[in-house]
C-alpha cells in the first residue's frame, strides 16, 4: 500500500469533448493525448500529491462516456468530495449547459462537496466566452473558477493542487472522520476497513 | 446531440438489474454495446427514487407503444399521507430520500458479494451491514441472536436450549441424511427446541410451516455461513439504496466501452425476420446488432406469447417518525415477520445512515408474495407494528405490486432475443444474478462472465 495519509475523490463532469479527460492525463500522466478515442478501461486515474508535508492521494473520476446522452449514474457522484464542472471557452454551447450540470449536481452530489468551475481550451484563439462571464457563473454558483488549457498545460496543476490543499484544510478543521463499524466498502483495495474486507 | 451508432454487438434496452449485469459482462470481453432505456432514470422495477420522483411515478403511462409492455408494469399503485402536516417537510427534503422499488440484502459471504469484489464494482459502492434481526413472537419483537456470543448472552434461552441449539447449527450437515421428515418446523420441534429457539431457527431460514427440511437447512446455512463477516449479522444493505447496484454495473459497462442513453422515446420497433431480430428502428435511424437484450416491462406484446402472470409480490414503503425498536443508536433492522403459516413478510427498516431517507425519519420496506391486495397483505403487520400510542406513527404509505416475472416462459422468441424478467421475491440476488450469466452464456458461450477488472494502479503509466 502506498503511503498517504488522506484519500479524496474528485469527479468531473460537463459536456462531451470539452476535455475532461484530457485534463485528467495531463496532470496524472503529463500527456496530451491526441485524438479523441474514449479511454477504455479506465475508471479513475491516481496521483499522490505533497500538501505541506503530507501526502494527499487524488482519485480522479471521468464520465466514461455517459455524458454524451445525458446519462451519468448517480451514483458517480455519492461521495465525491470535489467537482470539477468543465465547459470549453470556444463553444458556447457547452457553457449554456452548466445550469443542467448544476441541477444534476444538486440532486445527488453531497452539498458539501468543494465546487470548481473550469473553462477550458484558453490555447484556442476563438474563444466565445469571456473570462469574465464564467466569473460571474462561478461566483453566483459559489464555485471556484479557473481557466485551463490542457494541451498547454496551463492552470491544470494549480487546478488540482488547489483543490488538494483545500479538501486538506477542510479534513484538518472536521477533524478525522470517525471510525463506523457498520459502514463497509467491500472493495478488495480498500484501506479504511481492511482488516474485514481484505480477501484471501 | 451526438448520433447512436448504428451498428453494434449488443444492444440492450431497459437499465434493470438483469439486464446491467448483462451489459457490464458483453463490454467487459471487448463487445460493441448499446443500452437504451426509454425512462429518463436507471433501473426499471429495480430503480430508488427520490420522494418527490416516487409521488410522480406513473407506472401505467397511457400511451400505448412498443417499448411500454402494460402486462409487466407495476399494479394498484397508490400513496397516501397520513400527517399531513409534515409533508411540506418531507417534500423539502425530497432529494435526501432514496425509495428502492425492489430493496434487497447481500449475504456477506454469497455469490454476489464475491462478484462485486471480483468485478471490481464493489468500488462503486459502499454499503452498511444490518445490526439487528428481528421476528414477531408472541405478540412483540424480539431480536434474533446471530452469532455463539449472542446465543449465550441472550437471556431468553437457557443453559439447555443454548446447548441443544449450538449441536443443531453445528452439526447441520448430518441433518438430512438421517431425517424421516420433509417439513423444517416439524423437524426442528422433533429435536425438542422450544417455541423460542424453533421461532429464531425459522427466522434464520426466512421458513414458513411449509418449508421443506432441505430448503430450511440450506437457508440456515447461508445464514450462518455469512456471519462474521461484515457486522454483527449476515446481511449488507446498499447506501443510498439498491438502485445503486444496476448503476453500478451500467457504470463498469460504460468504462469498458458501452454507450449509454437513457430517456429515449423516439423508438418505434424491433423488427424481425425468420425468427431474427434484424434492427431497431427509430424516429431518426436503424441500428443493427447480433444480439438484443430487453426488460419484459419493455418488450412489444409481439414477441411475448402467451402472457400469463400468476403471481404478483406485494409491496409497501412507509415513512415513520421513530424505529420499531429504538435504541440508543441508529439501527438498520431486518424483521421477518410471520403472516399465517403460509407468508413471511420482509420488513426492511432503514435510517438516514443508509443514505435513503433524512435525519429523524424511518424509511420501512415491506416485501411478500402477493395474496389479495398489498393493503391487504399488510394489514395485520402494520396493525401490530405502527398503532400502539408508544410506537412510531406512519407519516406517508405506498403500496404497489410487482409483477412475479422470473419464472415465466414464452414461445417462439425470436433466436437473438433474450428476455430479462423483472425483480423476483427474494431477499437477495441471487437468482437474478444466475439469469444473467445465463444470457451472457446463451450468447457468448465459452466467454468469460464478469472476469476480475484491472485496477488503476496497474493502468497508470508514470506516477
Amino acid at each position: 500500500m502506498d503511503d498517504y495519509k488522506f484519500l479524496f475523490k474528485v469527479v468531473l463532469v460537463g459536456n462531451a469533448g470539452v476535455g475532461k479527460t484530457c485534463l485528467v492525463r495531463r496532470f496524472t500522466q503529463g500527456l496530451f493525448p491526441p485524438g479523441q478515442g474514449a479511454t477504455i478501461g479506465v475508471d479513475f486515474m491516481i496521483k499522490t500529491v505533497d500538501v505541506g508535508n503530507e501526502k494527499v492521494k487524488l482519485q480522479i473520476w471521468d464520465t466514461a462516456g455517459q455524458e454524451r446522452f445525458r446519462s451519468i449514474t448517480q451514483s458517480y457522484y455519492r461521495s465525491a468530495h470535489a467537482l470539477i464542472l468543465v465547459y470549453d471557452i470556444s463553444c458556447q454551447p457547452t457553457f449554456d449547459c452548466l445550469p443542467d450540470w448544476l441541477r444534476e449536481i444538486e440532486e445527488y452530489a453531497s452539498s458539501k462537496v468543494l465546487r470548481v468551475l473550469v473553462g477550458n481550451k484558453i490555447d484556442r484563439d476563438d474563444r466565445e466566452i469571456p473570462i469574465q462571464v464564467g466569473e460571474e457563473f462561478a461566483e453566483r454558483h459559489n464555485m471556484y473558477f479557473l481557466e485551463t488549457s490542457a494541451k498547454e498545460s496551463d492552470n491544470v496543476e494549480r487546478l488540482f493542487m488547489q483543490i488538494a490543499e483545500d479538501l486538506m484544510k477542510q479534513a484538518r478543521m472536521t477533524n478525522v472522520p470517525r471510525y463506523d463499524p457498520n459502514s463497509y466498502n467491500v472493495d478488495s483495495s480498500s484501506q479504511e476497513s481492511s482488516c474485514c474486507s481484505r480477501l484471501t | 446531440m451526438d448520433e447512436l451508432p448504428s451498428e453494434v454487438d449488443l444492444l440492450i434496452i431497459g437499465t434493470g438489474f438483469i439486464e446491467s449485469i448483462i451489459s457490464a459482462a458483453a463490454s467487459r470481453i471487448g463487445k460493441s454495446v448499446l443500452h437504451l432505456d426509454p425512462n429518463d432514470y436507471y433501473g426499471n422495477q429495480w430503480g430508488s427514487f427520490n420522494l418527490q420522483a416516487l409521488l410522480d411515478y406513473n407506472p401505467d403511462p397511457s400511451e400505448p407503444c412498443d417499448f411500454r409492455n402494460k402486462s409487466f408494469s407495476l399494479k394498484n399503485f397508490h400513496y397516501e399521507w397520513l400527517m399531513e402536516d409534515q409533508k411540506e417537510d418531507l417534500l423539502k427534503n425530497s432529494r435526501k430520500f432514496n425509495i428502492d422499488l425492489t430493496p434487497k440484502l447481500h449475504y456477506c459471504r454469497g455469490d454476489f458479494v464475491q462478484l462485486l469484489i471480483t468485478s471490481n464494482i464493489a468500488r462503486y459502492s459502499e454499503f452498511r451491514s444490518v445490526t439487528r434481526i428481528l421476528t414477531w413472537l408472541n405478540g412483540q419483537l424480539e431480536l434474533v441472536p446471530c452469532s455463539r456470543s449472542d446465543v449465550f448472552a441472550s437471556q431468553k434461552v437457557s443453559v439447555v436450549e443454548k446447548r441443544v441449539l449450538m449441536k443443531l447449527l453445528t452439526s447441520l450437515d448430518d441433518i438430512l441424511d438421517s431425517e424421516n421428515t420433509h417439513n423444517f418446523k416439524k423437524f426442528l420441534e422433533s429435536r425438542k427446541l422450544s417455541d423460542n429457539l424453533v421461532t429464531y431457527v425459522m427466522a434464520m431460514a426466512g421458513a414458513t410451516e411449509h418449508t421443506s427440511l432441505g430448503e430450511g437447512v440450506k437457508s440456515v446455512k447461508r445464514f450462518l455461513d455469512s456471519l462474521g463477516r461484515f457486522g454483527k449479522t449476515p446481511y449488507l444493505f446498499s447506501m443510498y439504496g439498491s438502485g445503486e447496484i444496476a448503476q453500478a454495473f451500467c457504470r463498469l459497462s460504460a468504462v469498458f466501452g458501452g454507450i449509454y442513453a437513457l430517456n429515449q422515446q423516439n423508438l418505434i420497433s424491433l423488427d424481425s425476420e425468420d425468427n431474427r431480430i434484424t434492427s431497431l428502428t427509430t424516429t431518426k435511424q436503424q441500428i443493427r446488432a447480433q444480439n438484443y437484450v430487453t426488460s419484459l416491462e419493455q418488450c412489444s406484446e409481439k414477441f411475448l406469447r402467451p402472457v400469463k402472470i400468476n403471481n404478483y409480490i406485494s409491496r409497501a414503503i412507509l415513512i415513520t417518525n421513530k424505529s420499531i425498536l429504538p435504541s440508543e443508536q441508529e439501527q438498520l433492522s431486518f424483521l421477518i415477520y410471520p403472516e399465517g403459516t403460509e407468508r413471511i413478510i420482509n420488513v426492511f427498516e432503514l435510517g438516514s445512515l443508509t443514505g435513503t431517507c433524512p435525519k429523524n425519519y424511518y424509511l420501512v420496506h415491506l416485501t411478500s408474495k402477493q395474496v389479495t391486495t398489498p393493503q391487504e397483505d399488510f394489514k395485520g403487520a402494520l396493525g401490530n407494528l405502527f398503532s400502539g400510542s408508544d410506537q412510531p406513527q406512519i407519516i406517508f404509505s405506498c403500496y404497489f405490486s410487482i409483477p412475479e416475472t422470473s419464472d415465466l416462459d414464452f414461445e417462439n422468441v425470436p433466436e437473438n432475443l433474450f428476455l430479462c424478467p423483472g425483480p423476483d421475491n427474494d431477499l437477495d440476488y441471487n437468482s437474478s444474478i444466475q439469469k444473467a450469466r445465463e444470457i451472457f452464456e446463451k450468447m457468448y458461450p465459452d466467454l468469460e462472465f464478469l472476469p476480475r477488472a484491472p485496477d488503476p494502479e496497474e493502468i497508470i503509466i508514470g506516477d
